[in-house]
């Protein structure tokens, strides 16, 4: 039996996200002040009117419950899964109203290809975008790839009794350290210590490339952002390609290679656990990945006529993989050369990196490499079980934080979402083939979408069909939450609309049955 | 009748005469011209050059747009393109005195843009580039096209030949009205006042 939300659900569902949209008017004062510093007055008005809109729109909805009570699992769930899209309004305003978005939609998928950590865009002439907006869509992305409830729990905006039901909503399941709060709390300082020391090295390469301190520190602060959060925002258009720097490129990949292991796994580096970080069943995956993905990429441009020299392949080639596979979506080369000059292998290539993702806990999207492994855990055992005698019990096990049983409730969740997944990927492709796109190009960008990649074969642009555009912004939102959540909100707010009488006379058919 | 077909039909000293005079009228104006271009052109300064624009003996006048959706009949072609310089003059890697500058223009309301390779002497005729509050420069290029250039490891770019600018950048920075801030300020007073009496409100309920 399916439950429907109550008043006092809803009631209190609208306070948590009141205290989100508040602490959303905190973050805005950011680009605010950089508009200020910067003397760009029209941005600054822009966000003071924005901060001003969150602060009545969030405190109006924490009115609605006074003093609310602990969450339930299923508030928890409705409080994650609206706060991106509802986040995401808030965001859209300012970035609107900058002049630089065709409708307000437009500005949306920004705001929701931004939190969700997608990356792809659909700004007008993004290279005189001020550098309060800069500042804004890089905050996005933090903000997104550490998680809005990480976020918010490490700073205690919820409180002490809320927090496991959140941090377990928003897709995360490990817990670093016993406490939530301080969980979400060391997630948040570990990536700032990688953005801050790669900010450091960036501004330097910068610099020494001729462009002005002031500006090359801007630019290698939001370049880190992006690259840890594996976002995918340039403050360019033409992506990474702009700076013409081999030595930021390696950078680069190293940040979004660390940006794609999981939290907890770094946990365990740092806690001098090598070994235990090498036998773990997703790093295993991921390198067994990425040298089968390097390989066959290497040879579908070997026999094509260009990026065939090693020099090529290997600056162009090693970064795109790096890019598509931790869900990144930065750019070395043009989308036209991605659509018409690499070979239609490569091109299919980047797609299933972008597919399947990074790790499980970590800021990468796609379906994780943790899933694949389990299930190909789970195929090893069946084989096992296949030959081995009716009397054998087949154990299959598998490191991770220690040794593991394969047991059917993992292989469950993990087949589960990737079928969820594939569904997803296979709608989103069938949309834009519909909208009378290219069927490859149509694929690869319904992938780029649910899996949070960003890239782009050219479809996402600012004069897109307004209805595709939608499909995309809840592919991105779909894909971020893992799509349990999402479905649960669904179902749930399905069941709260549909009346009594109907819901009954379906159960009495249901019951006479 | 006699004096219309005269007029018409110049005889051959009249004509000889007329011609004579009308080479001396374009030799002087060239003379002219050239007399008062010549220092800016002997200085190599960054002027504008108003003969530039409405010269079309090229036949590769070429957007930007059909660059950045270029298939290999572009590859190796010698193309023109007019675009706005922006952002920053980013140094080569291997080659100390060349540049990289990104030209940007937009057409049917949507922004191509396109890397060219310039020496540091061309790239010094950019006044500004274009960014938030400052027009780019609008430079002239002509060059070679590389889909996938075999020198930079397979980008897509335009190695100049000749860079000549078309417009000088300008800054418009934001003036500070302070009227503009009004309606944002009144919104963040009525949001402090409103979260002033949630706090009442959880007080008074404690």
């Amino acid at each position: 039996m399916w439950q429907r939300f109550t008043l006092s659900d809803l009631r209190t569902i609208g306070h948590y996200l009141g205290v989100l949209i508040l602490f959303m008017a905190v973050a805005l004062a950011v680009p605010f002040a950089v508009a200020c510093v910067f003397q760009e007055w029209k941005p600054a008005a822009n966000y003071l009117l924005a901060v001003g809109i969150s602060l009545v729109l969030g405190s109006a909805l924490r009115l609605l419950r006074i003093a609310p009570a602990r969450l339930t699992r299923r508030q928890a769930l409705a409080v994650t899964g609206l706060a991106w899209i509802v986040l995401a309004f808030i965001a859209a305003i300012p970035l609107f109203m900058s002049g630089h978005y065709n409708r307000f939609m437009d500005a949306l998928f920004e705001g929701v290809s931004g939190l969700t950590t997608t990356g792809a865009s659909l700004t007008i002439d993004l290279d005189h975008l001020s550098n309060a907006d800069n500042t804004w869509r890089f905050m996005m992305h933090l903000l997104g790839g550490l998680g809005l409830i990480v976020v918010a729990l490490s700073l205690g905006l919820f409180g002490k009794r809320s927090g496991a039901s959140l941090y377990n909503s928003e897709g995360r399941s490990d817990h670093l350290v016993p406490n939530v709060v301080q969980t979400a709390q060391f997630i948040a300082k570990f990536a700032l210590f990688f953005i801050i020391i790669a900010t450091a090295i960036l501004t330097v390469v910068l610099s020494l490339a001729g462009i002005e301190p002031v500006r090359a520190f801007l630019h290698s602060c939001w370049l880190s952002v992006s690259a840890f959060m594996t976002s995918g925002f340039t403050p360019m258009s033409q992506s990474v390609m702009y700076y013409h720097s081999f030595p930021l490129e390696v950078v680069l990949m190293l940040l979004m290679l660390a940006g794609s292991v999981s939290f907890t796994l770094h946990a365990e580096l740092r806690r001098g656990r090598v070994m235990a970080f090498f036998r773990d069943l997703e790093v295993r995956t991921m390198l067994v990945w990425l040298a089968v993905v390097t390989c066959v990429l290497a040879a579908s441009l070997s026999v094509s006529l260009s990026f065939n020299d090693l020099p090529s392949m290997l600056r162009r080639g090693v970064f795109m993989i790096l890019s598509s596979f931790s869900t990144t979506g930065f750019q070395n080369i043009t989308s036209n050369q991605m659509v018409g000059v690499f070979s239609s292998g490569a091109f299919i290539m980047l797609a299933v990196c972008m597919a399947v993702g990074g790790s499980a806990g970590s800021t990468a999207g796609g379906l994780k490499l943790l899933r694949m492994g389990i299930m190909a855990k789970s195929i090893v055992s069946t084989v096992k079980e296949a030959l081995a005698p009716d009397s054998a019990r087949v154990v299959v096990t598998y490191y991770r934080l220690g040794r593991r049983r394969v047991s059917p409730d993992i292989v469950k969740e993990a087949m589960t979402v990737f079928v969820l997944y594939v569904s997803t990927y296979t709608i989103g492709a069938l949309v834009g083939i519909a909208h009378g796109y290219d069927a490859i190009q149509a694929i690869f960008e319904s992938v780029s979408m649910a899996s949070n990649g960003g890239l782009t074969s050219g479809i996402v642009a600012p004069d897109m069909p307004l209805s595709l555009e939608v499909f995309y912004i809840f592919e991105m939102w779909a894909g971020r939450l893992e799509f349990v959540t999402l479905i649960a909100i669904v179902v749930e707010l399905v069941v709260s609309v549909v009346p009594d009488s109907l819901r009954h006379r379906a159960a009495a058919r249901g019951g006479d049955r | 009748m006699m004096r219309k077909d005269s007029a018409r039909f110049l005889t051959p000293p009249q004509f000889a005469a007329a011609a004579a005079g009308a080479l001396a009228a374009a030799l002087a104006a060239l003379v002219l011209v050239a007399v008062l271009a010549m220092p800016a052109f002997a200085a190599d300064e960054n002027v504008v050059n108003p003969q530039q624009r409405p010269d079309s003996s090229f036949i590769y006048d070429t957007p930007l747009s059909a660059l950045g959706s270029a298939d290999t009949y572009y590859d190796g072609q010698t193309v023109q393109v007019v675009g706005e310089a922006i952002g920053d003059a980013v140094n080569a890697e291997a080659d100390g005195s060349q540049k990289w500058i990104t030209l940007s223009a937009e057409e049917q309301g949507v922004t191509s843009s396109v890397s060219v390779y310039m020496t540091d002497d061309q790239a010094s005729r950019i006044d500004t580039f274009g960014r938030y509050g400052a027009t780019g420069t609008s430079l002239q290029v002509r060059g070679v096209f590389h889909l996938v250039c075999p020198d930079h490891e397979g980008i897509t770019d335009i190695h100049a030949e000749v860079v000549s600018v078309v417009d000088q950048g300008s800054t418009h920075a934001d003036g500070f009205d302070p009227k503009a801030f009004i309606p944002g300020a009144i919104v963040v007073l009525v949001g402090l006042a409103m979260m002033g009496v949630f706090y009442y409100l959880r007080e008074r309920q404690r």
